[in-house]
């Protein structure tokens, strides 16, 4: 995905951002482009005035943008990279979440991905009861229709 | 990701929960679903661009339901995610991608692709193990054309197949070959009922193929050159080739073509009708290679014996990545110095075919530091063993082959090998050993050295063979296995065992999974401990133990736990089978009648059982009857 970022080529601008408190933010466009949102409308030129995101709230922005900024550093190396986002991502639940939901509302793929990842990091290993309890999932098999997922999972697919 | 995205949305009638949100549909139809889950999508008169209410935290892990469970891998873990709540049951449906199934009669093709739509690999089990000892008469079933018949039409982006025991026919090669044009991988293991006509149409029509592996599979000789099937110019994709169980006639020089011009191939092993001489002309276009499979190893043309001995020498040394040794179906000992050089880097080496002197075999593993699996005959004996123990400080699996199977000779590898090999090998993970005679004192030994052991088989050819030194059964030795060997799964028993040595199993072995017994025990009581005592027993195979139905009736509360149950030469009756049956719908009961092994009329010759979702099969031949 990122050919996104030619900083070399950079024009200086920027986009103004207003997150949904309120919070404004100046961002060169070689970063915002990493949203695929922000991408087409600096090629389709509409990025005047500060555009709203009502979605996102200031800090998960400041969060989100400080991540491609990260990622659109042509200095910065692959593992340094790794290590960033490792650090990055590790946050509690609450801050998931929010990132998780500014990504894909902004359509950020790589920070989707990551975030998707260590969603799944957090469901691996738990029973399906530990996994509701994680993410607050209410369970709504019936007693026979649980049942018989757990019988055909067993017999059928089984270690 | 994105454009896998795409691919979901035209794919699928099934449209996932999880919308999975685009900037083009950023603007259009956005679900403003409620906490509650009721789901209502806002139409037409849609908000305008970037306006729509936040979604709260259970809905954001909806929303991204389909990308987080794709990262799902392990089986466990999917199953898991499948069971906590409906909708991720659907989602984790879409995306699971690698398809198992343990026992082929469990579920059928179709209750599976229904449900998993998307499978890109599927594994299927068929035969039950015991089948491979001729103990089962053939043509039983595990017919893989069921499963490439729905596949066909389920899964047109299938990648790859993996199949155990089943019985796998030419019109299913066929069918295999021009159902799924991103077809990869092929590997077949212990299965039969094919010829090289359908390996033909495996090589000309996957044109995408990677993996060709056929591994101890019986493979009917058609006459067709199937080497020569594969597409004549320009690169392959293959990576590995493993035939050295066909045992067919080939014609070498498409083969060295093939091997010339696929510049990837990581893994070959020939067959038997390679010889030395066309082995250095295979490797010296292959130093790539990683695994070797080296054919006969032998040269019957050699006017001076081990006369290619230094062209193969070089050739193998060009290999400089070389870590897997194998073939020597017909070792000539001239040539074994040929592969010393080698050595040092191998850590898988299967001699199992090269019936050599034990100072032959010592020669090579004294070179062989990095060796972590080594299979050998016996014809090692006991010294070669000690060399083993003394230089391969890394090894992990050990297979110890009897040469001659039979009961009455001395048998070259005894206590004394096991003992070494329990005093070198600290990292044992994996043992198979067959011997004529063992020592309690040497199995208990190996259970305290070798505290790693995951697998433990131990095959004392000499039945109801005591501890030879002592005269006691073997109970004490097998019992200090499951005591001490905390991370055991796979058991083997056999010598004279009473049914001390099973509450031992039933005591002591928490973990484990697969049980093998022969020619043991003394009364029910026996399969009645291992039955109460094992909670995680999946597969439990017996045959010619004296174990009724009292003892068949003791496992009732544990059979839908278990993949299967043989018991063969046993003594049960069709009575007690049935009543089992009769107390447990779901399991699938079958008496198999063995023409050979045919015992007096109201015992039953083989019980083969296992949990079914389907009820009785509609493909049982005739000598197999399913108790209803």
């Amino acid at each position: 995905m990122s050919s996104s970022s030619s900083p070399m080529q950079s024009t200086g601008r920027k986009l103004k951002l207003k997150s949904k408190d309120d919070e404004t933010f100046e961002v060169e466009e070689a970063v915002a482009v990493k949203s695929q949102i922000f991408k087409y409308m600096v090629e389709d030129g509409v990025s005047n005035g500060p555009i709203p995101l009502p979605n996102v709230n200031g800090k998960t922005l400041a969060r989100v943008l400080q991540w491609c900024q990260k990622h659109a550093d042509p200095t910065i190396t692959e593992d340094e990279l790794n290590k960033y986002d490792a650090g990055f991502i590790d946050v509690d639940q609450a801050v998931l979440y929010d990132l998780l939901m500014a990504a894909n509302y902004l359509n950020i793929e790589e920070l989707l991905k990551l975030a998707c990842m260590r969603v799944a990091d957090m469901i691996k290993g738990k029973s399906p009861d530990e996994i509701r309890r994680t993410f607050n999932i209410k369970n709504d098999f019936t007693p026979e229709e649980e049942e018989e997922v757990r019988k055909e999972n067993a017999w059928a697919l089984g270690p | 990701m994105r454009k896998e995205r795409k691919e979901i949305s035209q794919d699928d009638d099934r449209s996932p929960p999880a919308d999975l949100r685009g900037a083009d549909s950023a603007e259009s139809s956005n679900k403003t679903r409620n906490c509650s889950g009721v789901g209502s999508v806002s139409g037409s008169t849609g908000p305008s661009s970037m306006e729509f209410q936040a979604p709260c935290p259970d809905q954001v892990l909806e929303n991204v339901l389909e990308n987080v469970l794709q990262f799902l891998s392990s089986r466990r873990d999917r199953n898991a995610a499948s069971l906590v709540c409906k909708s991720w049951w659907r989602v984790e449906a879409l995306t699971r991608s690698e398809l198992y199934i343990g026992n082929c009669y469990s579920v059928s093709p179709r209750r599976a692709t229904n449900r998993f739509s998307r499978v890109r690999s599927v594994s299927i089990k068929g035969r039950p193990r015991f089948a491979d000892f001729n103990l089962m008469p053939i043509d039983w079933g595990a017919h893989f054309a069921p499963w490439v018949t729905a596949m066909a039409s389920a899964y047109p982006w299938l990648e790859k197949v993996y199949l155990k025991r089943m019985s796998i026919t030419d019109d299913d090669l066929a069918l295999l070959a021009e159902s799924f044009p991103s077809f990869k991988e092929l590997v077949i293991v212990c299965c039969d009922g094919f010829s090289t006509s359908g390996l033909a149409l495996i090589a000309s029509d996957c044109r995408q193929l990677k993996v060709l592996d056929l591994i101890e599979s019986e493979v009917t000789d058609d006459d067709v050159d199937w080497i020569a099937c594969f597409p004549e110019s320009g690169a392959t994709c293959l990576e590995s080739l493993i035939f050295d169980c066909v045992e067919c006639p080939l014609n070498f020089d498409a083969l060295e073509r093939l091997v010339a011009r696929s510049p990837s191939l990581k893994k070959l092993r020939l067959n038997c009708y390679v010889s030395i001489g066309q082995l250095c002309r295979l490797i010296v276009r292959a130093p790539q290679l990683t695994h070797l499979g080296t054919g006969s190893y032998s040269s019957p043309d050699d006017v001076v014996p081990g006369e290619h001995a230094s062209d193969l020498q070089s050739a193998l040394a060009s290999c400089k990545s070389l870590v897997c040794l194998s073939g020597f179906k017909e070792m000539l000992p001239d040539y074994l110095p040929a592969i010393y050089p080698v050595c040092a880097n191998l850590t898988s080496l299967n001699f199992s075919y090269a019936n050599i002197h034990a100072d032959q075999i010592i020669s090579v593993i004294f070179h062989c530091h990095k060796l972590q699996v080594f299979w050998v005959l016996d014809s090692i004996r006991d010294e070669g063993l000690q060399a083993v123990a003394s230089t391969c400080k890394d090894l992990r699996e050990l297979r110890v082959f009897p040469f001659d199977a039979r009961g009455d000779t001395e048998g070259p590898v005894s206590d004394v090998g096991l003992r070494a090999i329990s005093e070198g090998c600290r990292k044992l993970r994996s043992i198979l050993y067959f011997c004529q005679h063992m020592t309690n004192e040497a199995v208990i030994a190996m259970s305290r050295n070798c505290p790693d052991l995951e697998v433990f088989r131990l095959c004392i050819i000499a039945l109801h063979s005591p501890d030879h030194v002592t005269g006691k059964p073997m109970d004490e030795g097998f019992g200090a296995i499951v005591m001490n060997c905390k991370k055991l799964t796979r058991l083997a028993v056999s010598g004279l065992l009473t049914d001390r040595a099973f509450g031992y199993i039933g005591k002591y072995g928490k973990l484990l999974r697969t049980l093998s017994v022969a020619f043991a025990g003394d009364s029910d009581m026996g399969l009645k401990y291992v039955l109460e005592g094992c909670p995680r027993l999946q597969k439990l195979e017996i045959r010619d133990s004296p174990f009724g139905d009292a003892a068949l009736h003791s496992g009732l509360h544990h059979y839908y736990n278990m993949r299967f149950l043989w018991m063969s030469s046993c003594r049960l009756s069709p009575k007690g089978c049935q009543e089992i049956v009769r107390a447990l719908p779901r399991l699938v009961v079958e008496v198999i009648k063995d023409e050979v092994a045919e015992g007096p009329d109201n015992t039953v010759n083989i019980l083969y059982m296992y949990r079914s979702l389907e009820g009785p099969r509609d493909d049982a031949p005739k000598f197999v009857t399913i108790l209803q």
